[in-house]
């Protein structure tokens, strides 16, 4: 009988809500306390999520954000800002030590990618791993993963790109000026693809969650288990997204 | 003063340096580091910005300091390198 891992569908949250979720349950997991987990979910209201070492002013233009109804946070993983609209998040919580894990942290970016690559295969979409941190059809990217490692614990996060909406997103994102701008809408578009662009249909994110977690169970030969977050996971979400997430200090702490 | 750089890794990521340089000692008065690159663990910089503070503005100088403490912290980076740290400090120079 193959492993049981958590499967977690968590629907749409604020930004500070998902990343108090993602943190809580690789303090859970750390404690051995739950299982090794995949989290699948969305982003309500849309939002800006920062990599950790970015500064938000020199990234985000928060009035702009402010007036389009866009949360914006700083995530605990390194990596670059990203509009989480139309798109499938996921995260995966595993222990650093456990053997479907390859120590070196290149090679675990690309066995989760793998997942991911596997998942999209059941959509009928060929995609490829691209070092360090995405995963690109055609030489364009769908997919942004992010990861960090505390208290033994591997958490990976990241994007596949339903739809994109790059003019939007350059709104909500600081460039030097107009130019600058239309230059870099330019390039996105050719750099940047999604689920709809491929299919030239619209996927819902129902199915597009199926077919990540057959993926899931593809790639490390393990089952994935409808559960939900315990009650001590709940009560570390309220606390980090009170005490970190949605706080001033961390947000602008860069 | 302040000064900023923007720095590409070749095959890596963005370094944005903002860095106060203090003229008449030639040394590093802050520093901070930002940029879309991961390191492990991610608190490992603020202690690189730290070590920074107050080091003579020479490349020489800021290797031996950027190595001893990669190495003494385990810091492991990906997307950037300590000689893509060292250049992006480096092209604040006034």
């Amino acid at each position: 009988m193959s492993e049981q891992w958590r499967l977690l569908l968590t629907g749409g949250n604020t930004a500070f809500v998902n990343m108090a979720v993602d943190k809580a349950i690789l303090v859970a997991h750390s404690e051995g306390k739950v299982p090794p987990t995949v989290r699948f979910y969305s982003w309500v209201p849309p939002a800006i999520s920062i990599g950790y070492f970015q500064s938000l002013l020199e990234e985000i233009d928060i009035e702009a954000c402010k007036k389009l109804g866009v949360d914006y946070v700083r995530r605990i993983t390194g990596g670059g800002a990203v509009f989480h609209e139309k798109e499938l998040t996921y995260s995966i919580v595993i222990a650093e030590s456990h053997p479907l894990i390859p120590k070196n942290i290149l090679n675990s970016y690309e066995r989760i990618c793998n997942a991911l690559i596997r998942g999209l295969q059941q959509l009928g979409i060929h995609g490829t791993y691209a070092p360090i941190n995405d995963i690109v059809v055609d030489g364009k990217k769908i997919s942004g993963n992010a990861q960090t490692r505390k208290m033994n614990t591997v958490l990976q996060h990241g994007t596949i790109l339903l739809d994109v909406d790059v003019e939007t997103m350059f709104s909500l994102l600081k460039v030097p000026n107009e130019k600058i701008k239309d230059k870099m809408i330019t390039d996105v578009k050719q750099r940047v693809t999604s689920v709809h662009h491929v299919l030239g249909t619209h996927v819902g994110f129902d199915q597009i969650a199926a077919a990540m977690k057959q993926g899931f169970e593809e790639e490390f030969h393990i089952t994935l288990v409808k559960g939900s977050l315990t009650s001590e996971e709940k009560k570390l979400t309220r606390k980090f997204e009170k005490e970190c997430f949605s706080a001033f200090g961390w947000n602008h702490r860069r | 003063m302040r000064y900023h750089s923007i720095y590409k890794v070749p095959q890596g990521k963005l370094l944005k340096i903002s860095l106060v340089y203090d003229s008449p000692t030639r040394t590093i008065h802050q520093v901070r580091i930002t940029g879309d690159f991961f390191a492990y663990p991610e608190e490992a910089v603020e202690l690189i910005e730290q070590a920074l503070e107050h080091a003579i503005f020479e490349r020489g100088h800021l290797k031996t300091k950027i190595e001893t403490i990669i190495r003494t912290q385990k810091i492991q980076f990906i997307g950037v390198d300590p000689e893509g740290l060292i250049q992006a400090i480096l092209n604040c120079k006034p």
